[in-house]
């Protein structure tokens, strides 16, 4: 690792239209190398936020850093850096997918046939890429806006919605593609979704935004916090347990405490040790998803 | 820093692959022929080569319809596609975006024009023989005074054209941009016939009684309005009209 330098610094970003506030005083810094979820319910803000970010609306206070450059003052230095898919990836129809990748190569300084040819085939669409986008489904062209945003090799990505109208093998495909850019090449991936359980797949950290404020920041892996569970263990003295657990609470015959992995193990060799019998250790899956309805209000989190 | 004329280049792939663009400059030969060859079976007497050219030359109407489809679909087209959004965030200014549009419309405008010119000496030339009976006014001959004509017709369809691009940034509606130029188009011609300048003294500041330059050909014009003045009054609004759609495409939200 080089630098911890966050790749993205909001800074007491606001957006206003009229006399409505869409984003309220946002700060939020996103660190390199990682999947960083930004998660709300629909309405919440995720897109205006994006549309400040890549420049597309203006920021009424506060200002967006990509690096060192300011998308207020420095808007080529900061988009050099910056490939995004915003909401749907719209491409030219009546062009075929080389090229529409050959027209926004030309926008950017120093990408050549081969770095074309290269983000095609990472994509999978090299045997249909020299056919009119008119043909193609709606995955075919998700793979071509993932394709047009990684053609310079953007430190920062950011896709909006990207699982929207993907089917689960396209999603999943799509989050091992996402894993792999940024835990192998080093690129941050800033990615937003209103639906949690995608979030929990693909995200490292998670931001979560309600109505234009953020509300929490979380960790989804490599914390202690993060790989804790609630868990219940049935036993036959709850009390005694629950003693040498040093934690936890009683529902009837269970000691249910926040445990990882390996703290279920260690805990039921110490309960069986001290002469306590387990019948059962369950994890319940009160988790984020229960979490996340917490913080933003049931309803935001699903949609139909 | 990035090349400009490769955005220029990309403006010209998406005005030059659309078959739209190619069936515009198809017609561009088609409609021309057509009229010269209905004439050449009607007529018993050929007119002369240089009679038919004028004749046809009224058909560059056509030339100033499609230009203005072509600048009024060319930023709305983007917001409607949505492909807006894929090409603002570039390491680009969006005022250089802009200029690169207007740039390839202006292109595009002198392309079909000197399409439209080829075909039309060629027909006439290559049909027509006979005797011409069009007098021209002193120190021009046939070929300035077409040429001078053309010039002047060009200048009336890139100030329609200029309109069109405005509207385009405007309206972000390839449907109300051309229709709202095509109409312009054809309604200048009633305005103009209305607002005589001889009337009303404030007439002469109209755009529209100032588009025509070939009025000063015969001579001076009317209210005492003069080449310079109306030459100064169309640069006038044309840098008006840019400086608006500059000011919109440059400030203005992209949410589409
Ligand atoms: N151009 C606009 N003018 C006024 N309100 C808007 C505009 N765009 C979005 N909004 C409002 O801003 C809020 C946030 O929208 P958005 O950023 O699209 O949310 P999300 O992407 O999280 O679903 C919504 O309440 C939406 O109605
Ligand atoms: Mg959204």
């Amino acid at each position: 690792m080089t630098s911890q330098e966050p790749v993205v610094r909001m800074i007491n970003v606001t957006k206003k239209i009229g006399s409505k506030t869409l984003i309220d005083k946002l700060n939020l810094e996103i660190p390199p190398g990682r999947v960083f979820g930004f998660l709300g319910p629909n309405g919440a803000g995720k897109t205006t936020t994006i549309r400040m970010m890549v420049g597309l609306m203006s920021i009424s206070e506060g200002d967006i850093y990509i690096g060192q450059s300011s998308v207020k003052t420095d808007f080529e230095g900061a988009m050099r850096q910056i490939g995004a898919i915003v909401e749907n990836p719209e491409m030219y129809k009546f062009l075929t997918g080389y090229q529409n990748l050959l027209h926004y190569a030309r926008m950017t300084p120093g990408i050549t046939r081969a770095r074309i040819d290269e983000a095609v085939a990472r994509v999978g669409l090299t045997n249909r890429i020299h056919e009119k986008v008119k043909t193609y489904s709606l995955g075919m062209r998700q793979r071509l806006g993932v394709a047009q945003a990684i053609l310079h090799r953007p430190k920062l990505l950011v896709l909006d919605e990207p699982t929207n109208g993907l089917d689960p093998q396209g999603i999943r495909e799509l989050r091992d593609y996402l894993q792999e850019l940024a835990h192998q090449e080093g690129t941050t991936v800033f990615v937003s979704s209103h639906l949690l359980s995608e979030m929990e797949l693909m995200c490292d950290t998670v931001a979560v935004i309600k109505q234009g404020r953020l509300v929490d920041v979380k960790d989804l892996r490599g914390s202690a916090e993060a790989g804790r569970r609630e868990t219940a263990f049935e036993v036959d003295k709850p009390l005694e347990a629950a003693a040498l657990a040093g934690s936890g609470t009683i529902d009837g015959s269970k000691l249910i405490v926040a445990v990882d992995r390996e703290e279920t193990a260690d805990l039921n060799a110490r309960l069986a040790a001290g002469g306590i019998r387990v019948y059962s250790i369950t994890v319940l899956t009160r988790s984020l998803e229960d979490q996340f309805f917490e913080m933003t209000g049931r309803g935001g989190g699903q949609i139909g | 820093m990035g090349n400009f004329l490769l955005l220029l280049q990309n403006e010209n792939m998406k005005i030059y692959r659309r078959i739209r663009t190619w069936v515009m400059l198809g017609l561009i030969v088609a409609i021309p022929a057509l009229f010269a060859v209905l004439v050449k079976v009607s007529v018993t007497d050929d007119p002369g080569a240089w009679d038919m050219f004028s004749n046809i030359t009224i058909i560059y109407m056509l030339v100033s319809v499609f230009a203005s489809v072509i600048f009024a679909d060319i930023v709305a087209s983007e917001f409607g596609w949505g492909t807006i959004k894929l090409l603002l965030i570039r390491p680009w200014k969006r005022s250089k975006i802009l200029l690169s549009k207007l740039l390839a419309g202006i292109l595009f405008s002198l392309i079909s024009t000197i399409l439209f010119l080829a075909v039309d000496f060629i027909l006439s030339f290559a049909l027509f023989h006979g005797r011409s009976v069009n007098e021209y006014p002193a120190d021009y001959t046939a070929f300035s005074y077409a040429m001078e004509q053309m010039l002047y017709q060009y200048v009336d369809l890139l100030v329609i054209c200029v309109i069109a691009f405005m509207l385009s940034t405007l309206f972000r509606s390839s449907g109300i941009s051309i229709g709202l130029s095509i109409f312009i188009l054809f309604a200048r011609n009633i305005f103009q016939a209305l607002l005589n300048p001889e009337l009303y003294p404030w007439a002469k500041y109209v755009l529209f009684t100032n588009m025509d330059l070939s009025q000063y050909m015969m001579g001076g014009g009317q209210a005492g309005m003069t080449m310079g003045f109306s030459i100064t009054m169309l640069a006038v609004y044309v840098l008006v009209f840019l400086a608006i759609s500059w000011v919109v495409f440059m400030k203005r939200d992209v949410a589409a």
